[in-house]
């Protein structure tokens, strides 16, 4: 694809691009906007150097692609709900995201894209791996390509989060919804795997050890390095990923030292979000 | 199924029943042979008590049901008769036969109909064999996942077994290889049985190797399931006949050192389909 207002350097040939010439503290022009969506449909995820946001123009960024989402869980101190700080120090017994995941996908309309913008970080470590569920479709037999077409799994927050002390904003438990296990993404047409291991809990209509079974097969697939890009931060570096088609997985290898960010997730838009 | 001449006196619901009434080592006349086909349709493998039977004996029984076929690791045969296996453990045994879930050389292009085997000595405890109903097996799995397999065929490798074992050495041909169907129709009862087994089953053809991976250790773990099976005890003269087409078993061998002996003949069997 030929850009004029940007530059796009890809990381690998299924996934991941780096894009220099944008300022995004600044509104885009119709044309950037445009190349940047198309390199972003392009790459699954695109990575910006050297930014520097406050927090409304990280939001104002994002507002270019949908509207914003408040995540789910219930902050641990009251903050802007449409900024999800992800922070990890020497007191973390967790972090955000150690797993192999699409964000948030036990809603009904799980989040079109984040944009993470992370402004400290350790000399090395703290990298994030990216993976194509195009890739992990395509790579799929032609005989188990079938089967899963026809088939739904089930999602749910309250398996993941719960355990791990996290509590629902409103309500009194997470969603829990059943999605496709191939979906079609509502741009590009191209079709993907839509099971994560995080929220993934069973495939509707199979049995329990026939849903084990797959899911054990497609989460172990989905961690094919062929598919992958892998990330490395450096401060003030930004990454903006398709949630639709992209799963990811933040390496924790920093512990104790710290890592502190901030996270904006947009919504998907339910008119174009095919089922 | 009212039975004239035998009496069946059933193990499980689904597999397994003891036949009395029946003396293998003289010819079944036609009404008494007809019940005891139907009753191996029916519970899938049948015992028989206190037998006394020669190596032709046990042959004609067998013939009855169809063509002897030699065992393509026969080199452990009594004298003078190919189509007799001999099944032996005792103090020096290093393995023995059926010590896992299988079908009976499913590795064949044409997979025994049945096998029909006679222990003359067993220890006071120990070696029963468990035997478990691929037609069970097969009516447990989901719709979806009946839809998937019944299109789906499987490679069925005897040299894993056979070299990695057993050590014998191939053939002209080499060791026995096959493919059949994952889901197979059982040509008398018309029924659906799974037809995958630990021993000899290597992959499902049109997979890729994690995708057969994952579904062939899931079809074997089921295959295991309690429910779908029975466990026979054996006495000293007992006989089993298995229905190979429709039925795995599993020879415990929790009896070492102890002496276990007897004979297997195997009844040729047609394409699965």
């Amino acid at each position: 694809m030929d850009y004029q207002t940007i530059e796009v350097t890809k990381l690998t040939p299924h996934i991941g691009a780096e894009i220099g010439g944008v300022d995004l503290s600044r509104p885009l022009g119709n044309q950037q906007f445009q190349e940047v969506h198309d390199a972003l449909l392009e790459n699954l995820v695109i990575f910006f150097r050297d930014q520097h946001l406050t927090h409304d123009q990280h939001k104002d960024f994002a507002r270019r692609f949908g509207r914003l989402m408040v995540h789910p869980v219930k902050p641990r101190a009251a903050i802007d709900p449409e900024i999800t700080p992800i922070h990890a120090d020497e007191n973390s017994t967790n972090v955000a995201g150690e797993d192999w995941h699409t964000d948030l996908s036990f809603s009904a309309v799980p989040p079109m894209g984040s944009i993470l913008y992370v402004q400290e970080l350790p000399p090395v470590g703290g990298d994030t791996l990216f993976a194509s569920m195009y890739a992990a479709y395509d790579a799929l037999s032609p005989a188990m390509k079938d089967f899963l077409s026809g088939l739904t799994a089930i999602h749910d927050g309250e398996a993941r989060f719960r355990p791990i002390g996290l509590v629902p904003r409103e309500g009194d438990r997470f969603a829990q919804t059943a999605h496709p296990i191939v979906r079609t993404h509502p741009l590009t047409g191209r079709k993907l795997v839509f099971v994560n291991q995080e929220f993934t809990t069973r495939i509707e209509g199979l049995s329990r050890n026939e849903s084990d079974a797959l899911l054990k097969m497609l989460f172990r697939h989905i961690e094919t390095p062929e598919l992958q890009c892998r990330f490395r931060w450096r401060q003030n570096s930004v990454a903006f990923w398709d949630n639709r088609c992209a799963q990811h997985h933040a390496i924790w290898d920093y512990f104790p030292q710290r890592r502190h960010g901030y996270r904006v997730t947009i919504e998907d838009d339910p008119a174009r979000h095919r089922v | 199924m009212a039975y004239q001449t035998i009496e069946v006196t059933k193990l499980t619901p689904h597999i397994g029943a003891e036949i009395g009434g029946v003396d293998l080592s003289r010819p079944l006349g036609n009404q008494q042979f007809q019940e005891v086909h139907d009753a191996l349709m029916e519970n899938l493998v049948i015992f028989f008590r206190d037998q006394q039977l020669t190596h032709d004996q046990h042959k004609d029984f067998g013939r009855r049901f169809g063509n002897l076929v030699a065992h393509p690791a026969s080199r452990h045969s009594p004298a003078g008769h190919p189509e007799i296996l001999t099944i032996h453990a005792d103090e020096n045994s290093k393995h023995v036969a059926g010590e896992e879930w299988h079908s009976d050389v499913s590795c064949d292009a044409t997979p025994p109909m049945g096998s029909i085997l006679y222990l003359t000595e067993i220890p006071e405890t120990g070696g029963d064999t468990l035997f478990a109903s691929m037609y069970a097996a097969y009516d447990r799995l989901s719709q979806p996942m009946k839809a998937f397999l019944d299109g789906l065929t499987a490679t069925h490798d005897g040299e894993p077994v056979y070299r990695g074992r057993f050590g014998y050495q191939p053939g002209e041909k080499g060791f026995p290889r096959a493919e059949h169907p994952v889901v197979r129709t059982h040509p008398v009862t018309g029924r659906k049985a799974l037809f995958v087994n630990g021993n000899f089953t290597t992959g499902i053809n049109g997979l890729t190797k994690p995708e057969s991976d994952a579904l062939l250790q899931m079809l074997c773990r089921h295959a295991e399931t309690p429910e779908f099976q029975c466990r026979f005890r054996w006495q000293p003269n007992s006989v089993a006949f298995w229905d190979n087409r429709c039925v795995q078993h599993h020879a415990m061998w929790d009896y070492y050192p102890q002496r276990r002996h007897g004979y297997r003949v195997t009844i040729e069997g047609d394409k699965p389909f």
